[in-house]
């Protein structure tokens, strides 16, 4: 009785550890997201500082190429658009990775109540 | 969530304490980042004070590598490109050049005034952890000893 509650806790256990696995994942992924944010977010504050005077260039690899203000004020809103909408992603993942392992947990916590009692029948009947 | 320290136990004290340290670690490390940065845009700023109308055509060493340098003229002593992240430079002139540094150094200073408060009070957290978790220690300690003491007896 208590070994196969014992096989069962550790399957539980092992799907429990996983779920944290992919919870963390998601949330360095998240986090990298927002630093990615808050750089391209700079960015647009410089741009809008400037005007049609000011020259921008693009790196491109090594090189620095010439481009149009307004056409970088495009990408790096585009670039904030897609960000945002990546990190709202991740965050109904996160959500709905948070409730399930909630869920393993209570599984984890009854499983464990039953292999004590399990484990402590026949230890007293002995 | 006022939790009183005294009334966790010393497992509990020990997770807490080591939560703390991570956080003024990272704290701190965050800290020394953004100096590291502010300095950087220190240095770009002074360097701007370089490029003045009484040094135009002036010779100078460029550079190549960090151990091999050719001669050059300073043509322009008017314009600079600006990195201003996500891989776009920006030319401005030497005034707006400066302009832009301040910003950034003034940007840099809010955040490190933002996050310093926060680390003295982790910090300070920690220390009344610390506290407690020497206090419970004694308490076992003593309680121990005179338990051991009346078994003896």
């Amino acid at each position: 009785m208590a070994d196969a509650i014992q096989k069962k806790l550790q399957s539980e256990l092992e799907k429990y550890q996983q779920i944290q696995k992919d919870v963390s994942k998601s949330m360095s992924a998240r986090q990298k997201l927002e630093a990615q944010l808050t750089e391209n977010n700079i960015v647009k504050e410089e741009l809008d500082l400037l005007d049609s005077q000011n020259t921008v260039y693009k790196l491109i690899g090594p090189v620095l190429v010439k481009q149009d203000l307004d056409e970088a004020k495009a990408t790096v809103a585009k670039r904030l658009e897609y960000i945002n909408g990546e990190i709202k992603r991740y965050e109904t993942l996160l959500k709905e990775m948070e409730r399930k392992s909630e869920q393993h947990r209570e599984v984890l916590a009854s499983l464990q109540q039953e292999f004590q009692r399990a484990q402590g029948l026949p230890a007293g009947k002995a | 969530m006022a939790v009183n320290l005294t009334e966790l136990s010393l497992p509990q004290l020990e997770g807490l304490k080591s939560q703390l340290d991570q956080e003024t670690e990272f704290l701190s490390s965050s800290i020394a980042q953004l100096k590291v940065v502010q300095t950087k845009y220190v240095e770009a700023k002074d360097s701007l004070n370089v490029l003045r109308k009484s040094n135009e055509g002036k010779e100078l060493l460029v550079p190549l590598t960090s151990s091999m340098y050719v001669p050059g003229t300073l043509n322009d002593v008017e314009h600079v490109l600006i990195n201003v992240g996500t891989g776009y430079f920006v030319e401005k002139n030497v005034e707006d050049g400066k302009d832009f540094f301040k910003r950034k150094i003034d940007f840099l200073t809010k955040q490190i005034e933002k996050i310093q408060p926060t680390l003295q009070e982790k910090y300070a957290m920690k220390q009344a952890v610390v506290e407690v978790m020497n206090m419970k220690l004694q308490q076992l300690h003593s309680q121990q000893t005179s338990q051991s003491g009346t078994t003896k007896a």
